[in-house]
């Protein structure tokens, strides 16, 4: 479905934050993408959906493919056309309009006429968000608004989900309440890539990951080994288990594996 | 009473104007967060063209139609060509820009029209009058708030009811995130201009038809609005309508009930009095009639 391959960003013509990433999605699988602050996940999916340029950035290197369009350096609204939409980080809805009209603002690029339908589809999908319709986005709670987020991504009827962090600054019972909106999103047949700082939730609802560190793939392969991996465990699932002499950390090395 | 309506229906048609330029400055306000110095000469413009325009022959309407495009079409022009270029920079750059463009707006005017005053034409005779209630009311005043009803009303329907309306409210409210949904926030910023451009043009064609002529410092009207805009809240249009309405009944009638009190200091009183509103305003209640307090989640 996705293919990244090799992809090279650069920003302010100076600062390069990938380098070299390639990465793959199927159609209908879910990926997760871990790794710490500025390790550049939101570069690439910036990257991946045209935002590049309002933040001075370039892909200087590599490809990206959507089956067989290429999206490297189109317009945004080319891409989203193209079946790829991005729920950015921090939710970002709308807030002074209304939560009918974030649902509509986010079918923008269809022509179908459709689209009153699948607006009531969402509403019975999120009953909190029908009782709300009417009332401004900004009044949602923190949990409202990532389901507004995401429901407003999927009324493009995009093939591939782009998540950026969807579980930020959620209490424990609304992430799982994210979790089980990704799993219908799953069986939908969407194509998911999960960028997330919680490593425990992303590989539980993940086939795949892959591990970003300083613009690199550092670790790849299925959940269960990422999971069982000593170093994700130690450093993405919080194992490190018993104290560790400062003196060893010293002498600690990370595997470091180039995938391309 | 028969002074009052007389003063009530030129006091709402010069509102209604006030509200026609208002609305400009709101509307590309709303969408860039910009304050468009160069509404005033796009005013001025518009007026213009729309002598030019019935200086060739078009019939009333048409020429006041190809006014309003030729200005929304310059308007487009700015944005594209001068202020898109800036967009990510500090907003101040690009309020200070605007100014400039102002000044190349006028020189222009002055370059292609000369600087001798024109007469606006109208389909009617100049001081045709029409009773109501007993007085004369100039069949311009009419016209003009007729206008400025119509092109308000359109302009809310477009807001609320169209795809693009909605697409340019998603735009003005986050840039990016409008962007990332697909949304052109470059073609919607400059269709913003366009509506903006072609709002000026009948303002400064009803404002050429009072005894005021078409010449270049029709611009600094634009100014006289400025008040209606803060009073109005600059992010609310609906607000920017009531108070150019408000203002523009308050300032003809303390013309005619407050300068007379004030002996030689009354003078011109009536043209400070919208921006002793505006202080007043700004003083109570900052963000305007309909200005929304922010709604922000931590």
């Amino acid at each position: 479905m996705l293919a990244i391959h090799n992809l090279e960003v650069v920003y302010n013509q100076v600062v390069r934050v990938l380098g070299g990433v390639s990465l793959r999605v199927d159609a209908g699988e879910t990926v997760a993408l871990l790794g710490p602050n500025g390790a550049g996940k939101t570069t690439l999916l910036r990257a991946l959906t045209g935002l590049l340029p309002i933040h001075n950035g370039v892909i200087t290197k590599g490809r990206l493919l959507l089956e067989e369009t290429e999206l490297a350096r189109k317009a945004p609204e080319r891409i989203v056309r193209a079946g790829l939409v991005q729920v950015m980080e921090g939710r970002r809805i709308f807030t002074d309009l209304s939560v009918e009209d974030n649902l509509r603002a986010g079918a923008h690029t269809r022509r179908d006429g459709e689209v009153r339908r699948d607006l009531d589809n969402y509403f019975t999908l999120f009953p909190r968000l029908a009782e709300r319709r009417r009332q401004q986005a900004g009044f949602l709670s923190g949990g409202e608004q990532q389901m507004l987020a995401i429901a407003r991504a999927l009324m493009a009827k995009p093939r591939m989900l782009l998540l950026d962090e969807p579980s930020l600054g959620l209490s424990p019972l609304l992430v799982a309440e994210v979790g089980k909106l990704i799993r219908v999103i799953q069986q939908q047949g969407i194509a998911i890539l999960l960028v997330e700082q919680n490593a425990a939730l992303a590989l539980s609802l993940a086939a795949r990951g892959y591990v970003l560190e300083g613009g690199k793939v550092v670790i790849d392969g299925p959940a269960q080994t990422l999971r069982e991996d000593p170093d994700v465990q130690e450093f993405y699932l919080g194992g490190a288990g018993q104290r560790r002499d400062f003196r060893q950390a010293k002498h600690y090395r990370r595997k470091r594996r180039w995938l391309s | 009473m028969t002074d009052l309506v007389q003063l009530a229906s030129s006091g709402l048609a010069l509102g209604a104007i006030y509200a026609l330029i208002a609305l400009g400055f709101v509307a590309i306000y709303r969408a860039s967060k910009v304050f468009n110095f160069a509404h005033g000469d796009l005013l001025a413009f518009g007026a213009f063209a729309m002598v030019a325009a019935s200086g060739i022959g078009l019939p009333w309407p048409l020429a006041l139609l190809a006014a309003m495009l030729a200005t929304g079409l310059l308007a487009m022009g700015v944005e594209r060509v001068i202020l898109r270029p800036l967009v990510g920079r500090p907003v101040f750059v690009t309020v200070i820009l605007t100014i400039f463009v102002g000044y190349l707006i006028r020189t222009a005017i002055l370059l292609i029209w000369g600087s001798n005053p024109r007469g606006m034409p109208t389909p009617w005779e100049p001081t045709a009058t029409v009773e109501i209630l007993g007085a004369k009311v100039l069949l311009g005043s009419l016209a003009a708030l007729a206008g400025a009803a119509l092109a308000l009303i359109a302009y809310f329907l477009l807001m609320r009811f169209a795809k693009l309306g909605l697409a340019m409210r998603a735009a003005s409210a986050d840039q990016e995130s409008a962007l990332a949904l697909g949304i052109p926030v470059g073609r919607t910023l400059g269709l913003t201009w366009l509506i903006a451009g072609m709002l000026a043009a009948l303002a400064g064609t009803f404002l050429g038809m009072f005894p005021r002529q078409v010449e270049v410092n029709l611009a600094f009207v634009a100014l006289a609005a400025f008040p209606a805009v803060l009073v109005g809240g600059l992010e609310s249009a609906l607000g920017a309508v009531v108070a150019g309405l408000l203002l523009g009944l308050l300032q003809v009638l303390a013309q005619a009930y407050v300068n007379p009190l004030l002996g030689h200091f009354g003078h011109n009183f009536h043209m400070v009095f919208p921006y002793i509103v505006m202080i007043i305003f700004l003083i109570f209640r900052p963000y305007g009639l309909f200005g929304e307090a922010e709604v922000k989640r931590v």
